[in-house]
């Protein structure tokens, strides 16, 4: 066309690659610290007063502080101005694992390391029954740790339900880390490696019924075993430090997001009863303080049950926790709801979709993808707010530092507890806000 | 006069897909359909046109029941629309539906988008999913792009996934709510082209579209509407060539 009417044709120019801006580190700051006098001035009194602080911070913790002593006494004959972290060295296991008895300690490391070895085949994309691995660690994962952590033998202290449960769970390690396995070596997982036996057993192949043999097959030698094992019992008085707060922070999150959900999806709902229920929940929670919740738990709950179920002050605790984060979890999860356009509803309703795949596989996924940064500011503040239990009694990390000031060869030792309790906090929530970015970026629900 | 129009022409076509009778319908006090009547048989592609605000994606949506009306009757093949879950299950699955904007599942996948309702509504395994849902994006013509994600692909292409969406569920009818609206004009054409070959296969459809020239070339009857109510009914010949009413004609000199 364009050659008929005269015209030039269109060639396109060829790339050219962006002009390189060859700027130092030296311009760099100099155009953009040193640029007009005022912010000269504010350059040199921003690092002169960084110097100041960073060094004095520098010169207590590190350079003046004694490392090696037997009481505060002898800190202070050595420096008198530098931080005693001898004292927090001595009481570490202490911080960590509260009153937890010394020699039974490696039980809390060996619960520890399954409960993230039992997330480790998430990474996994193959594997079988991928989905099942979250919500087993939910559901299943509290019984085996309650156990591993209480001790005790099947015949005497433990009861048949906790006994069943905690043999499921550990013949459903065995089963994700057996495929996980299957599935590296690029084999068919146990249940497709089971299925003529089982068509055989059922007369047809359900894939449910295998899954529920191969299961309990597994649970089997485990039940053998530890119904012969005797772990030492340890009352739940005695656990402590950063292992009690971490039970009931992972508790607490992990419960948020169900409940949450709940409460949300009552609060949308347009029945009545359901709509006005959950509004009250979530509008009582969050007018009230996390410590009135507490102490409502520990003095409220036992009047409201029946006379004969008696509960520990972790379970009310864990209650407590639970609800008030959930409340909390309720309101972002809302949000994200919100945010889903109407047409998203419209698009599953006309696929027919009922209400409760529409929920559970279009709005829900999308809504708390788009809430990950406000749902990881409440998972990093519940942590937080898990050190207020100590105020009604648990010896949890926060109790146990501000003890170290009470023991006898350390008295008064209350700042390096203290500074070293937040270094470990530091840790624990910069890592999870982290996580939080690496998780947005990859969930994105609008991936362009 | 919307009457005689509307029992008039295709007689012969095979039994009733779509029955619309006395359908009035009011947001608020905003009287938006107003004693719509009409008939849409087997296989009739029917193209609804209008001005906006004059009712016709109302019209559409109060078929596969996203919009509840106040009075009057819709039957698809013979059932009558009622306010239950059995009722609208029978509907969602007998009825597809596009949207003007797209609507496709921005965190699934295209092949994903396509195979939620099979594996989930229909129990279908994953395998058999996926075949169906590959020959009908195949069908129309972005196989290639199945693991990409909505983001990630032209409003074009966006369309025509959501068309194989619909038809992965296998309705016998489909609506179409101004599939085009939302599109540069180069990508128009690929949406239409899917939209004819459709027609062809013998798919009952419903159409709210601007595109004269798709009325023209596989429609059966066109709608005419104005202010929630039918003006003209007839085939495209009639109703776009040789308008009966002048309110019909300005709008067709504006569109034109």
């Amino acid at each position: 066309m364009s050659n008929q009417t005269g015209l030039k044709q269109f060639v396109a120019k060829p790339a050219r690659l962006p002009t390189q801006n060859e700027q130092n580190i030296i311009r760099r700051i100099r155009s953009r610290c040193f640029n007009t006098i005022g912010n000269s001035i504010l350059t040199i009194a921003v690092v002169v007063l960084a110097w100041y602080v960073i060094r004095a911070a520098l010169d207590w913790a590190v350079f003046d502080a004694v490392w090696h002593a037997s009481t505060r006494r002898e800190c202070m004959n050595i420096s008198p101005d530098g931080a005693c972290w001898a004292g927090v060295i001595s009481w570490f296991n202490g911080l960590i694992y509260g009153r937890y008895p010394a020699e039974q300690q490696w039980r809390v490391n060996l619960g520890f390391i399954l409960a993230v070895m039992w997330l480790f085949p998430l990474s996994c994309q193959k594997i079988a029954y991928r989905n099942f691995i979250l919500l087993s660690w939910i559901a299943l994962y509290p019984f085996f740790g309650a156990y591993l952590f209480l001790g005790g033998s099947f015949r005497g202290d433990i009861g048949i339900v906790h006994a069943v449960l905690t043999c499921l769970a550990s013949g459903f390690f065995i089963l994700l880390y057996t495929n996980w396995l299957l599935a590296v070596l690029n084999k068919p997982h146990l249940c497709q490696m089971l299925q003529p036996l089982a068509s055989r057993l059922f007369n047809r192949g359900s894939q449910t019924l295998c899954l529920l043999l191969v299961w309990a097959l597994l649970s089997l030698p485990v039940a053998v075993v530890l119904s012969q094992a005797q772990l030492q019992p340890v009352a739940i008085e005695r656990w402590g430090g950063l292992f009690l707060t971490m039970i009931i922070a992972t508790f607490a999150i992990t419960m948020s997001i169900p409940i949450g959900v709940v409460l949300a999806l009552g609060r949308q709902s347009t029945l009545p009863v359901i709509h006005w229920l959950s509004l009250l929940v979530i509008e009582l929670v969050r007018a009230v303080p996390l410590i009135t919740v507490l102490f409502m738990a520990v003095t409220l709950l036992p009047i409201f049950l029946p006379s004969d179920v008696e509960l520990n002050k972790l379970s009310q605790v864990l209650f407590a926790v639970c609800i008030f984060a959930g409340a909390y979890m309720a309101e972002n999860i809302r949000g994200g709801l919100q945010a889903i356009p109407r047409g998203q509803y419209e698009a599953a309703q006309s696929l027919g979709l009922g209400y409760g795949f529409t929920m559970l596989l279009i709005v829900l996924p999308q809504a708390l993808r788009l809430m990950i940064p406000n749902i990881m500011t409440s998972f990093i503040s519940i942590l937080k707010d898990t050190t207020l239990v100590s105020i009604i009694g648990l010896f949890d990390i926060m109790l146990m530092a501000r003890n170290i000031a009470n023991d006898k060869d350390w008295i008064g030792l209350h700042t390096e507890p203290i500074a070293m309790i937040s270094i470990l906090f530091f840790v624990l929530c910069y890592s999870m806000s982290q996580y939080s970015l690496n998780l947005e970026k990859r969930l994105k629900v609008d991936r362009s | 006069m919307t009457l005689q129009n509307r029992s008039a022409p295709a007689p012969t076509l095979p039994g009733r897909a779509i029955e619309i009778s006395g359908l009035n319908k009011w947001y608020g006090a905003h009287h938006v359909l107003r004693d719509i009547s009409l008939d849409i048989a087997e296989s009739e592609i029917m193209v609804v046109c209008g001005p906006s605000g004059s009712g016709k994606s109302t019209l559409i949506r109060c078929l596969n029941h996203l919009e509840e009306y106040q009075e009057g009757q819709v039957s698809v093949f013979g059932h009558p629309l009622q306010r239950n879950a059995q009722s609208n299950r029978y509907i969602h699955q007998t009825i597809g539906m596009v949207f003007q904007s797209f609507n496709l599942f921005p965190h699934l996948s295209v092949l994903q988008n396509c195979t939620l309702g099979l594996t989930w509504l229909r129990k279908k395994s994953d395998r058999e999913a996926r075949d169906i849902a590959m020959s009908l994006l195949d069908r129309v013509g972005i196989a290639d792009l199945a693991d990409r994600f909505p983001g990630q692909i032209s409003g074009g292409q966006q369309q025509r996934v959501a068309i194989s969406r619909s038809l992965a569920m296998e309705p016998k009818i489909m609506l179409f709510d101004e599939p085009t609206s939302a599109l540069d004009p180069e990508m128009v054409k690929e949406v239409l082209d899917v939209m004819v070959n459709l027609a062809k296969t013998g798919m009952t459809m419903v159409c709210v579209t601007h595109e004269m020239q798709f009325a023209r070339q596989v429609a059966d009857r066109v709608v005419f509407m104005q202010d929630g109510e039918i003006v003209e009914v007839g085939p495209p010949e009639q109703v776009l060539l040789n308008p009966q009413w002048d309110r019909t004609k300005e709008f067709l000199d504006h569109i034109l």
